[in-house]
């Protein structure tokens, strides 16, 4: 970057009207970046003439090191991919092996599979919803995210003995039935989450601010979102009906009744409604789950070592990012031949400089949040 | 000249200097503790409380912390404008608290009278009006001079945002001035006392567009633009130690201007509410002297936790959503406001 033309002596040289173009790095240290992600912009005054996105920075070769691990052993480290939503990126890789090894996994595993894997949705779009929020300015949205978010983790941590990043199901099943006394606080969260969601509502969806900052901002049209591959949320918010747990159901989902929130125009308020809803759905599967809990084993037949016939798979399930889809190849080995992950932020994060065009250096910020990436699964 | 006329012009005024810096000071590093706890209220967590009882000497610590950092002046920089900057935004928000008239006349027992002011100029309003475009020089300065692009863009839009607004601003603080008839703030709040009635009834319209621009004037959301610190992070971006807390203490202090100048002209000053003053002050002056004070402090503080209030509520307008706002909204309901109002003053208050 040259600082030349910036210094200010540097400007007066210039003469008075003539303009240029400046280039600004936001980030990888920036605060509204999420993570360690650089955009290269390009700038007439504020507005948004061109953009580049560099990645790579949190690269840490997840796939390749599973390469040299057993198929159990690989398990915890995808929850390093989005580590806000660490249990579904487990279920996604236990579910590929699963398919490859054929493993019927037992009704009652899958239910609970169900009530986590949504428990984290909902704690994943509090702490995006929060982050979102305070990149637009709003800044006691954040606090009340997070606070919500530890109910969700101390659940976490009552059940699976980690927080953050669980390890929450061995291929097969899950380890453990719900702990004595866990189901009522948990339906006890199910009571009061709603009331909280109705106070983020009021805080944002009906905020003059709010709607003026984003709607119309970021606006991605949905034949553009489809041939971007843009998954989730983000994809749903412009009205794009897709949603892995819809269109090509796993894990007991077709037993639950539940509606998928779309959004009309494709900008960040309709990704932000689609979010919100989608809490508000979650809240009911999960409902639902607890409700219609079956008896039954914790875990499918899958022996101490698990050798998987020689074969590829290929998984999705509709993580809280989007379509998170593992690619597996077994050699009939311990460990996995190849793992490709297809990470939601990833690909999401290319709708970015098709939504920043024309914008101002704030709608970036504010496109940036509502596309809800997470640098560990953009790198990998 | 002889040792009256010293004691008179020079003398006290220095020790009124001295007497107003301590409370000022105090005030502006504690209305920094007072946000940080009432936010935290706003958002469930408790705020600085570990440095001294419920957190009292944080900004002591904070000051320190301050002082005792490295001064880093940029290689970019230019560094007599770096260095000068800081000054030039701390400076005048001090100043205007020159001129505030904080309570009636202190009467001494042997008699003698001493205004609860420095200088009662009877352009007082016109200078806190006109400091306050000085003090955006500061941020403009700042910015452009530290060689850096972030700051720049703050700076920018300080200078825009002023423009946009001190205008406004103005409109709403001149139809007070009709409604007085005078620039002296003291003026004002007696004008008000004979009335009877506050400034804000009449001056509703005026008072929104004052409170409106008054946010914008002082940097705060949803109007924090030059620092929009989620965005270009701010105009202060390489500035550290010291220097930065300059702009941080000239912030609050223009905070605490605001509220002081918004409660002299609408909210009727050291005015005591539902009570006669001027009858109750030919009898018992001291004490309404010391409630004046008082009073004044409570309705500056109402002000000051309306400032926190819509930091915790709401979030940060665009740049162009801004300048829309200030020129196409607040400048026509000022304008109309004063028209309306001199109308009001020619033919109602004759």
């Amino acid at each position: 970057m040259d600082g030349e033309h910036m210094h200010p002596e540097g400007t007066g040289l210039r003469g008075a009207l003539e303009t240029h173009e400046v280039e600004l790095n936001l980030g990888p240290q920036h605060p509204a970046t999420h993570g360690v992600y650089r955009a290269l912009v390009r700038l007439d005054g504020e507005r948004v003439v061109g953009m580049e996105s560099i990645i790579g920075y949190l690269h840490r070769g997840i796939e390749k090191w599973c390469e040299s691990r057993t198929w159990t052993q690989a398990t915890p480290v995808f929850d390093r991919l989005d580590y806000v939503g660490a249990v579904l990126n487990c279920h996604g890789y236990v579910g590929a092996v699963e398919k490859l090894l054929n493993l019927e996994v037992p009704k009652k595993a899958q239910y609970i599979r169900v009530v986590l894997d949504e428990l984290q949705r909902i704690a994943n779009h509090l702490l995006w919803l929060g982050t979102h929020a305070l990149d637009v300015g709003a800044q006691s949205m954040l606090f009340y995210g997070i606070r919500e978010r530890e109910a969700i983790l101390d659940l976490f941590e009552a059940m699976l003995g980690q927080r953050l990043l669980p390890n929450a199901y061995p291929i097969g099943g899950v380890r453990f039935d719900f702990p004595k006394g866990w189901e009522a606080v948990c339906r006890r969260f199910l009571e009061e989450m709603p009331k909280k969601v109705d106070d983020y509502e009021t805080l944002l969806t009906g905020n003059r601010i709010w709607v003026q900052r984003t709607k119309g901002v970021g606006v991605i049209a949905a034949d553009q979102a489809i041939a971007l591959s843009l998954s989730g949320p983000t994809l749903r918010g412009s009205g794009v009906n897709f949603d892995v747990r819809k269109a090509l159901p796993y894990s007991s989902y077709p037993d639950f009744d539940f509606e998928v929130p779309l959004g009309q125009n494709g900008d960040v308020f309709d990704r932000y409604l689609c979010r919100v809803r989608e809490m508000r759905q979650s809240l009911r599967i999960i409902r639902q789950a607890l409700d219609g809990m079956p008896e039954g084993d914790l875990k499918g037949k899958v022996g101490r070592i698990i050798r998987p016939p020689m074969g590829e798979a290929y998984f999705t399930v509709e993580a809280a990012k989007g379509q998170l889809g593992y690619y597996i190849v077994s050699e009939g080995a311990e460990k996995p031949w190849r793992v490709h992950v297809r990470a939601p932020s990833f690909i999401n994060l290319q709708g970015i400089e098709t939504m920043c065009r024309g914008a101002l250096i704030a709608d970036v910020v504010a496109i940036i949040g509502s596309l809800d990436i997470v640098l560990g699964e953009v790198d990998r | 000249m002889n040792l009256d006329w010293l004691t008179a012009h020079v003398g006290m005024p220095l020790v009124k200097i001295l007497i107003l810096l301590v409370p000022v000071f105090t005030v502006v590093a504690y209305i920094v503790w007072f946000e940080r706890r009432v936010l935290a209220f706003f958002q469930s967590r408790l705020g600085p409380n570990r440095v001294g009882p419920l957190g009292l000497l944080q900004p002591v610590a904070d000051g320190l912390k301050l002082l005792l950092k490295e001064d880093i002046v940029p290689a970019n920089a230019r560094p007599f404008l770096f260095k000068m900057a800081p000054v030039f935004s701390f400076f005048p928000a001090l100043v205007g608290f020159a001129v505030v008239s904080w309570a009636l006349p202190w009467v001494t027992p042997s008699g003698k009278t001493h205004g609860f002011v420095i200088g009662d100029v009877n352009l007082g309003i016109l200078l806190i009006l006109s400091l306050s475009s000085l003090g955006i020089f500061g941020i403009i300065l700042g910015g452009w001079s530290s060689g850096s692009k972030y700051p720049l863009f703050g700076s920018l839009r300080s200078a825009s945002q002023m423009l946009a607004y001190e205008v406004p601003l103005t409109l709403s603080v001149i139809s007070v001035i009709l409604l007085a008839g005078s620039f002296r703030l003291s003026d004002i709040v007696a004008a008000q006392q004979s009335l009877g009635w506050y400034f804000l009834f009449p001056g509703l319209v005026a008072f929104g567009v004052y409170i409106v621009a008054a946010v914008a004037e002082t940097n705060r959301t949803p109007f924090d633009l030059p620092e929009g610190e989620s965005e270009i992070i701010g105009f202060h971006t390489e500035y550290s130690g010291m220097r930065f807390a300059f702009y941080f203490v000239a912030e609050y202090a223009n905070v605490v201007l605001t509220s002081v100048v918004a409660t002299a002209l609408f909210l009727g000053g050291y005015d005591i509410p539902f009570v006669k003053d001027a009858a109750l002050y030919a009898t018992h002056p001291r004490l309404v002297s010391a409630l004046g004070v008082c009073s004044f402090a409570a309705k500056g503080a109402l002000f000051a936790y309306f400032f926190v209030w819509i930091r915790a509520t709401w979030p940060r307008y665009r740049y162009d959503q801004l300048l829309r706002i200030g020129w196409l909204v607040l400048f026509p309901i000022a304008m109309a406001n004063l028209v309306l109002v001199a109308l009001f003053k020619l033919w109602l208050l004759r």
